[in-house]
């Protein structure tokens, strides 16, 4: 028995095995997590190294090179970055898409282990986390107190971070702007001067006063006791009652020559959320991980850590990536069921039955269903694609349940009993049926093979829109068939009776449709060159637009996710305060200026104590950063695009700012950020290659929509140099190493011991008071005690000279490199820009050594473009093939793929009036197009063989063809189109990522569908010119005859 | 005796098959699938691209009054179910085994 038959004659247990799927699927779906895109995150791994007290330059030469070096040879290697700052070197290494990154951190940790020896001894052990600093964070949380201010950090760090950091995808877990307890003791030098001590002699007997020491165990009488001995300090105002020496008999206490405070380490960044002082804590998430999953975890975990802290510290979520997120998938999945609605609307339109429309629309949600199962099993997500790749399947799952259908109503129609009907009109057009989805598969599955950024993108929707079509066509012979013995019952002319009478009308125009569809068709038969000719010119005329550049090439669309960052840098000289004044007077007006706020943070100032925040936050005291998140996208007219442009002008009118950009805030994924065009400045010399640099900046500026244009590299900062004299260093019996550790620990302070409150540990920290340090004179004023208890001054033995070097030194591929960089104004598409700035490189004339290349989300397009326009290619030779076999000739498939060019098009000009740029989510589209459009063409050719095979002539089989089967292709284009409409249109949240794609295929349908009703039977009927000739030439021969 | 071969239109079969039971007829042979067209109207059944209907085909020996009754019966059916195709041959039986 064949198995649309079994399915027929047993009926129970094909029912209970579609139910089986369903459930499975439900099930499915309830699983899924919920994510922006698929999982395309670059693959990023990033080795970071501090090397405290080390300059940008140091960090280059000793750590950042070597490393570099050795690291190249890992496998799977695309890129490695690097940027070479105080204290620290960050190494990023990008990995091509799909490798696998626990192998590539076995790979860095040994060649990590390899060259370990030979970094610097001060260089603490390189560390591998599995993220880039170019993701932005996911999460932001913010922190208030009142009496436990103090503590704040430890009290943050312990109980929100690290339990934050436990959950499973966290990447890092920053606090910024949380005051740290410390106790200081700050030395006056000349008082330490006149008692003859030093730094390091009052830190050392700090350490040695503060410590417990364990003295062993005693028997005394039958009990065993052990001994301690107790020094450790149990107020922190003990210290000043340290004894440090004897001077003439009396004894010098630490308060003599130094005050001790119990405060809080200077800040060197001020963080306000809507005005009040607060501290900000980021969440990062890892490579690979899922955001919302994340965002999901730490909202749970949140009351929770909230009841462990003091009741005065309050938590609350800043900005949430999820919201965005979560509200764009349910925009998505809104315009889905819409197309639901939509495509059960035209199958009702065009049937006009409610049984038949029943039995064909159950197909939808059983192979819709099939999507979640692969997605479960895979891994996979809900997100734009994969919910895009359902609109889109859902105009095509219905097809091949109609073809049956048909031909089951054609043998009730003859009187068949239903289930013969129905098992006999499935054999008939059961391998019709798998040879239309075959060409469908042909278009869909190589779309799972592309490589790179396209290819993480293209999967999921192959593999979709694969598996969705072929559990259709299965649902087509099993469940339809099954349905229509079960449900048809058949009348020949409709009776219009109750509800039915909306029929009567809709028949009627589709009548009057068809005829008028007939003589259109007669005509163009007969003017074959005008309608061939004319045809030709539409699409010669389409092709201008892109040729013109009447439509821009874009990568990602733009999204509206109500965030915009704001970073301003002011002159290096500005201090703490004076940044935080200018930080408060921008805020206030953007306040002014945009009521649509909903909250808005403002950080200024940089973290100094070096770790992870600086990788996130601002560079340095000079430097601010104002968070906005607006309200949702329904409830303000002003897009984000437009609000930023309103800011930076606001901006410019300042004369302080040297620097400024106001980005898209974050949507998710790393690379999501926005989109910008760069320029990298290769070359080793500095000044070479900030001259170039400012040289593109400025040019760049004048082009139309390049916006916040900035240069990697900050400006040279100011510094002092101690330059130790060896010789004189060597007569007083001092190496460099002591001489410096001297300076620094009278500058920076030495960590000389831990103070021990309720289980937590704070440092003790031994410095010069604030007063005697503020001067160079001060610095120069050192003392230095040699082995034999003689005092140096520093300027005896040093010169402290000022110099300039940039903060930053960030590297490409191992070569030093500046990155000039533009973002996009509203409404600008990307390849705009990147034609502008190509010009402006091609007239640049560089000095030797220093080269020049376009880079940022210009190369990630031009990388993926080429990709996509090689998967055409292979696309629409797949597509000749399987229907070359298909109708076993080689002109009728290339007369079918007229309709591809076509759709293209249609794609073009709807882009066009719509005023979208074509970008990789419309190029996506347009590739559907291939499979949705010449599915038309199939029906048409194939319908007018079959006429021809049954003996008609060729005029007369194109035109009976073409009238019978416009209405089947009306009908499935329809439902394509208007499957696809709610996505063209969309206006909710998120809806700019996928509006370009509904673009492109309801324009590229509808103008290919319309014109391929016409334009193919017409070349169909002049490429068989010659028969038509020779049939004629037949008839004048058996008229002879006769 | 008598030999009823019947060819038919593949939908026709449950109704044929309820027709022989209804007459008591036990003995048949029959090929799920022929082809052929008629003499005279109607379709070609030919399984292929352009015809893609096919046929059934039933061969019953039976009392020459059972042929009878079975030719009118058929008739009947074929009045009712044109467009489906049927015909029937009836031809005498010399000897069975």
């Amino acid at each position: 028995m064949k198995i649309y038959e079994t399915a027929v004659r047993k009926p129970i247990s094909t029912i209970l095995i579609f139910i089986g799927a369903i459930v499975l699927g439900v099930f499915a779906f309830n699983r899924l997590s919920v994510d922006l895109y698929p999982e395309m995150d670059v693959p990023y791994l990033s080795v970071i190294t501090t090397y405290t007290g080390a300059s940008a330059g140091d960090i280059e030469q000793n750590i950042t090179k070597r490393l570099e070096s050795n690291l190249n040879t890992v496998s799977n290697l695309k890129k490695i970055t690097s940027r070479s700052q105080e204290n620290m070197s960050v190494i990023m290494l990008e990995f091509e898409w799909g490798s696998n990154l626990d192998e590539a951190s076995n790979d860095i940790r040994d060649v990590i282990g390899r060259i370990e020896t030979y970094l610097p001894d001060g260089a603490d052990k390189p560390m591998i986390l599995k993220f880039s600093s170019s993701m932005m964070p996911i999460m932001f949380l913010y922190a208030t107190a009142d009496q436990s201010y103090k503590g704040l950090y430890k009290l943050l760090d312990e109980k929100v971070a690290n339990p934050l950091n436990r959950i499973d995808g966290v990447g890092s877990v920053n606090i910024s702007g949380a005051p740290d307890r410390e106790i200081q003791v700050n030395v006056d030098p000349q008082r330490l001067e006149a008692y003859h001590l030093t730094v390091e002699q009052i830190g050392q007997i700090i350490a040695q006063e503060n410590i417990n020491i364990p003295a062993g165990a005693m028997d005394i009488g039958s009990e065993r006791l052990s001994l301690r001995t107790q020094g450790e300090f149990v107020e922190s105002s003990e210290i000043k009652n340290i004894v440090v020496a004897t001077y003439n008999g009396k004894p010098i206490k630490i308060q003599d020559v130094a005050q001790v405070c119990d405060t809080v380490r200077k800040l060197t960044v001020e963080e306000t959320v809507n005005g009040i002082q607060s501290v900000r804590i980021s969440v990062q998430k890892q490579s690979g991980a899922n955001s919302v999953d994340i965002c999901n975890a730490v909202k749970k975990m949140l009351p929770e850590i909230q009841a462990s802290l003091p009741s005065d510290v309050k938590l609350g979520i800043l900005n949430d990536t999820s919201k965005f997120i979560n509200n764009s998938i349910n925009s998505l999945s809104e315009t889905v069921i819409f197309a639901f609605l939509f495509v059960i609307l035209v199958v009702l339109f065009f049937l006009g039955r409610w049984r038949a429309t029943i039995i064909i629309c159950l197909t939808i949600p059983v192979s819709l269903i099939a999507a979640f199962i692969y997605l479960m099993f895979t891994g996979g997500t809900l997100n734009v694609i994969s919910l895009s790749s359902l609109s889109i399947a859902i105009g095509m799952v219905v097809d091949d349940a109609i073809v049956v259908l048909e031909n089951i109503t054609k043998h009730l129609e003859r009187k068949a009993r239903p289930v013969d009907a129905a098992v006999y009109g499935t054999n008939e057009v059961w391998l019709a049926v798998i040879a239309t989805t075959l060409t469908v598969v042909a278009v869909f599955l190589p779309l799972t093979m592309v490589g790179g950024m396209a290819g993480i993108m293209f999967k999921q929707l192959g593999w979709i829109v694969t598996i969705v079509i072929v559990v259709s066509a299965v649902a087509a012979i099993t469940l339809t068939p099954l349905l229509s013995a079960k449900m048809l019952k058949f009348k020949l002319v409709h009776t219009y009776k109750g509800v039915g009478i909306i029929f009567k009308p809709i028949d009627k125009f589709l009548d009057k449709l068809d005829s008028a569809y007939a003589r259109l068709l007669t005509w163009t038969v007969g003017h074959k060159a005008i309608t061939i000719v004319s045809a030709a010119l539409i699409f010669l005329a389409s092709v201008l637009i892109p040729v013109l550049g009447l439509v821009s090439t874009d990568m990602m669309p733009q999204t509206d996710n109500g965030q915009l960052t704001v970073k301003v840098d002011l002159p290096v000289n500005y201090n703490l305060e004076q940044t935080t004044t200018f930080a408060h007077q921008l805020e206030n007006r953007i306040k002014e200026l945009v009521p649509e706020i909903e909250y808005i943070s403002v950080s200024s100032g940089a973290d100094d104590q070096g770790g992870f925040a600086a990788l996130f936050g601002n560079s340095g005291v000079n430097s601010l950063s104002i968070s906005i998140v607006m309200v949702d996208k329904k409830d303000r007219e002003r897009g984000q695009a437009e609000i930023a442009d309103l800011i930076r002008a606001e901006i410019a009118k300042y004369s302080e700012p040297t620097k400024y950009s106001v980005t898209n805030g974050n949507s998710g994924g790393g690379m999501m950020g926005g989109n910008t065009v760069d320029v990298k400045v290769f070359g080793y010399d500095f000044n070479n290659t900030m001259d170039i640099a400012k040289e593109i900046s400025d040019k760049m500026k004048l082009i139309p929509g390049a916006r916040d244009l900035s240069i990697s590299r900050e400006d040279m900062r100011m510094e002092m140099h101690v330059d130790f004299d060896r010789e004189k260093l060597a007569q007083f019996g001092i190496n460099t190493a002591t001489a410096a550790t001297f300076v620094r620990n009278r500058i920076n302070g030495m960590l000389c011991s831990l103070y021990r409150e309720d289980g937590e540990e704070y440092d003790i920290y031994v410095r010069y008071d604030e007063p005697f340090r503020t001067s160079i004179e001060d610095v120069e004023n050192i003392i230095l005690i040699n082995s034999q208890g003689a005092t140096i001054h520093l300027s005896e033995v040093a010169k402290i000279t000022e110099d300039f070097t940039p903060p930053i030194i960030e590297h490409e591929d191992r070569q030093r490199v500046v990155t000039v960089s533009a973002s996009l104004g509203k409404g600008v598409a990307l390849g705009d820009v990147a034609t502008g700035t190509r010009k402006i490189l091609k007239a640049l004339t560089l000095p030797a050594g220093v080269d020049v290349a376009i880079a940022g989300s210009v190369e990630d397009q031009e990388e993926s473009f080429g990709d996509l326009i090689t998967l055409l290619g292979l696309i629409l030779l797949l597509v000749y093939i399987v229907m070359a076999a298909q109708f076993e000739s080689l002109s009728q498939p290339l007369i079918i793929m007229i309709s591809v060019l076509f759709a293209f098009t249609g794609v073009f000009l709807a882009l066009w009036i719509t005023g979208t740029s074509l970008g990789l989510i419309a190029l996506i589209g347009s590739i559907m197009l291939v499979g949705i459009v010449v599915k038309n063409g199939i029906v048409m050719v194939d319908f007018t063989n079959l006429q021809r095979e049954r003996g008609m002539g060729l005029t007369d089989a194109v035109i009976t063809a073409g009238k019978s089967r416009l209405r089947p292709v009306l009908m499935t284009s329809a439902t394509t189109i208007l499957g696809m409409l709610p996505l063209a249109i969309g206006t909710g949240e998120g809806s700019e990522l996928w509006q370009s794609m509904g673009i492109a295929v309801v324009g590229g349908l509808t103008i290919s569908t319309v014109l391929t009703l016409l334009v193919i039977p017409t070349v169909y009927a002049a490429f068989n010119i010659g028969e038509i000739k020779r049939e004629r030439a037949d008839n004048r021969v058996a008229i002879e005859e006769l | 005796m008598k030999s009823v071969f019947i060819t038919y239109g593949q939908s026709l079969n449950q109704a044929i098959e309820e027709l022989l039971d209804k007459l008591s007829v036990r003995g048949f042979s029959r090929w799920d699938e022929t082809f052929g067209r008629g003499s005279e109207n109607g379709d070609p059944h030919y399984g292929t691209h352009a015809w893609p209907s096919k046929n059934s085909s039933i061969i019953a020996i039976v009392d020459d009054n059972k042929a009878t009754l079975l030719m009118q019966k058929l008739r009947l059916l074929n009045q009712q179910t044109e467009e489906q195709g049927l015909s029937a041959f009836v031809w005498s039986v010399e000897e069975t085994l």
